[in-house]
């Protein structure tokens, strides 16, 4: 029953010219499914971020297939992509990047107003989705008002707000004690983690291992294999 | 997405009220040293204000209406046989000194316009009678005059009063309204066989013949119809302007000054506000980027940009152009220095402020276009 929600098939990304190129994803096959959190692994400089991005679409590659929910991002337009990301992915990033002159209320209901939803509409879905992530009562408070916790739930509900299929996360705890890294990991476990959704984490914090479904393995620019804590399973590329 | 643009940008209240003032500075600027340099030179051309006159016919070495180069008489007489011409009298200006009861000195500018026909008459007479400047050693003097001849403070000319106009005597027998002249000089209206006597004796005394168009008759028409039959200059009232604003405006330093000091508004309006803005981009890049990768459009970003600029612009243009006003209303009200805002002044200026917004917001907007969304995931 599980139905694959993003593959890519031999994608290769490169930066730099001539003498200073380097290839940083060499011919990556990675897979996610609907319903599953995966996480992704790997030394510092393999490349997560970097298919992060392409995933994401907000990076280009230079060879081989990027497919989201059956769509081709290889193959899109520049317009084509960003309209794709604002309708199926919620981001997730290690800065949280709120923006620190709106108010929490403000900062949730971007997304929808991307999508030009009025200002009402979007914040009536932006105060539920604040309320769910506990923080129903600082709706008007601004992003540096709160603690870093507390601040990246704010950013959970953003990426939630819009009920996207995708949600792309680089880092979420890398910034956070262990306490408040396990609250945004329930939050994300129990709010963003649905049958019709895919969540995807890049991560070096082993605290937060044991809420993956799957955790997909990348070692200089491959991916390496993919593992199942529960059941142990390996699958090697 | 407007508003969200809006709140980004006054929630950043420093930034906010650097580019608001930026930009008021610059619009004060401009528009108030333009307003000057348009009040210098309406004052050049004050006597075609205060003597009114629909055509004026002067040797063709003139080159503008401060100027005298005396006709002929037999002029006069030429000037009234040419077709379409109603009316044409004689008319004096000068430049003459007087001398007061207790003997200081002071210059004026005396015009001497026909007696019969009162053509070239002071249009507001405040105080007086302007039918008894048919009386002998008579003067009507403006209000500044009144001011500025009187040794009193407290006690300005008054009708009745008299002074020495070259050692003759001149009676105040009414008080006008007039513009004040570029020299500073008060004007004194005498009628024109008076003057003579006032004036240091010369054969030629006529500077200039003011010419009334007959009924139905273009006045451009009839002065280029003088011109061509006496082979003398004739202008309209505002060709007369024009020259000599223009005279002005070639032969002074006054519009390097003031160009210079608009140039200045606007550039340093230019600088602080494209650099305040693109810092303030700058400063928001990751939250920009992180808006991109949250789906913006580049179009979307770049029409919130444009409208925090536009929001800012014009702010501080009305703040800037309502300050100049400001200033106008004050200084008119002393009287110095001259002031005048005409209703493309304003215009200018907002042209002005949304070059400078334009400029911003395009460096701004280049930034962001440039701005790869994946930025966003670099710690
Ligand atoms: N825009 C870029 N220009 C040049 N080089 C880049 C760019 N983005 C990434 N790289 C290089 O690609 C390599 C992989 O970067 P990436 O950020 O994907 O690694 P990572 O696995 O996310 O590392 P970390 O765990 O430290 O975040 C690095 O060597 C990095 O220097
Ligand atoms: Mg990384």
């Amino acid at each position: 029953m599980n139905r694959i929600a993003v593959r890519t098939s031999c994608v290769c990304k490169g930066f730099g010219e001539g003498e200073s190129r380097t290839e940083v994803l060499k011919e990556v096959n990675f897979e996610a499914q609907m319903g599953e959190l995966l996480m992704l692994v790997g030394p510092s400089g393999c490349g997560k971020t970097t298919l992060l991005s392409v995933i994401a679409g907000t990076l280009g590659v230079d060879r081989g297939e990027v497919e989201v929910f059956d769509s081709p991002l290889h193959r899109l337009q520049t317009k084509e992509v960003t309209q794709f990301r604002a309708s199926n992915i919620g981001f997730i990033f290690q800065q949280y990047n709120l923006i620190p002159t709106l108010n929490c209320i403000e900062n949730v209901s971007v997304p929808l107003r991307i999508q030009g939803a009025t200002a009402a509409d979007a914040e009536d879905k932006a105060a539920a989705m604040l309320e769910t992530v506990g923080l129903g009562k600082r709706i008007r408070h601004r992003p540096n008002m709160l603690s870093g916790g507390q601040q990246q739930r704010v950013a959970i509900a953003r990426a939630l707000v819009h009920d996207p299929k995708l949600i792309i996360c680089d880092e979420p705890t890398a910034a956070l004690d262990s306490e408040n890294g396990a609250r945004v990991m329930e939050i994300l476990r129990g709010v963003a983690a649905r049958p019709d959704r895919c969540v995807i984490i890049v991560t070096h914090d082993n605290r937060i291992f044991r809420y993956a479904d799957r955790m997909t393995h990348m070692e200089d620019g491959r991916i390496h294999h993919t593992d199942n804590p529960e059941t142990g399973a390996m699958e090697r590329q | 997405m407007n508003d969200l643009a809006l709140k980004m940008l006054l929630g950043d209240r420093a930034k906010y009220i650097m580019l608001v003032s930026g930009l008021t500075f610059a619009s004060l600027l401009m528009t108030e040293q333009a307003a000057i340099f348009c009040g210098i030179m309406q004052w050049s051309g004050s006597t075609l204000d205060n003597v009114g006159a629909p055509i004026w016919v002067v040797d063709p070495m003139v080159e503008q209406v401060n100027d005298t180069e005396a006709l002929r008489d037999t002029d006069l007489h030429r000037v009234r046989s040419v077709e379409g011409v109603a009316w044409a009298a004689p008319f004096y200006q000068g430049v003459l000194r007087t001398r007061m009861r207790d003997g200081s000195f002071k210059f004026v500018q005396l015009v001497g316009i026909d007696a019969a026909t009162f053509a070239g008459a002071p249009a507001e007479v405040v105080e007086g009678d302007l039918n008894q400047l048919r009386l002998p050693n008579t003067v009507i003097l403006d209000e500044y005059g009144a001011q500025k001849l009187s040794r009193d403070p407290a006690r300005p000319i008054a009708v009745g009063d008299s002074f020495e106009i070259n050692d003759h005597e001149a009676r105040v027998v009414g008080i006008c309204r007039t513009r004040m002249s570029f020299s500073g000089n008060p004007y004194v209206f005498t009628t024109y066989d008076q003057a003579l006597q006032y004036a240091p004796g010369t054969r030629k005394m006529l500077s200039c013949v003011l010419v009334g168009a007959a009924e139905g008759k273009e006045p451009a028409a009839v002065a280029r119809r003088i011109g061509q039959a006496t082979g003398l200059k004739a202008y309209t009232r505002d060709e007369f302007f024009w020259l000599t604003v223009w005279w002005f405006i070639e032969n002074t330093g006054i519009p390097v000054a003031f160009g210079a000091t608009v140039l200045l508004g606007f550039v340093v309006g230019l600088a602080i506000s494209s650099q305040t803005f693109y810092s303030f981009v700058l400063e928001n890049l990751r939250n920009l980027g992180a808006l991109k990768a949250m789906g913006a459009s580049d179009r979307v970003l770049a029409r919130m940009v444009m409208l925090q600029t536009l929001t800012v612009g014009l702010i501080g243009y009305g703040c800037g152009v309502g300050l100049a006003s400001l200033f106008g209303m004050v200084v008119l009200r002393k009287g110095m220095p001259p002031f005048f805002l005409p209703w493309q002044l304003p215009l200018l200026t907002l042209g002005a402020v949304l070059f400078i917004c334009w400029m911003a917001a395009s460096l701004g907007i280049r930034k962001i276009r440039q701005l790869e969304p994946a930025v966003v995931f670099r710690g």
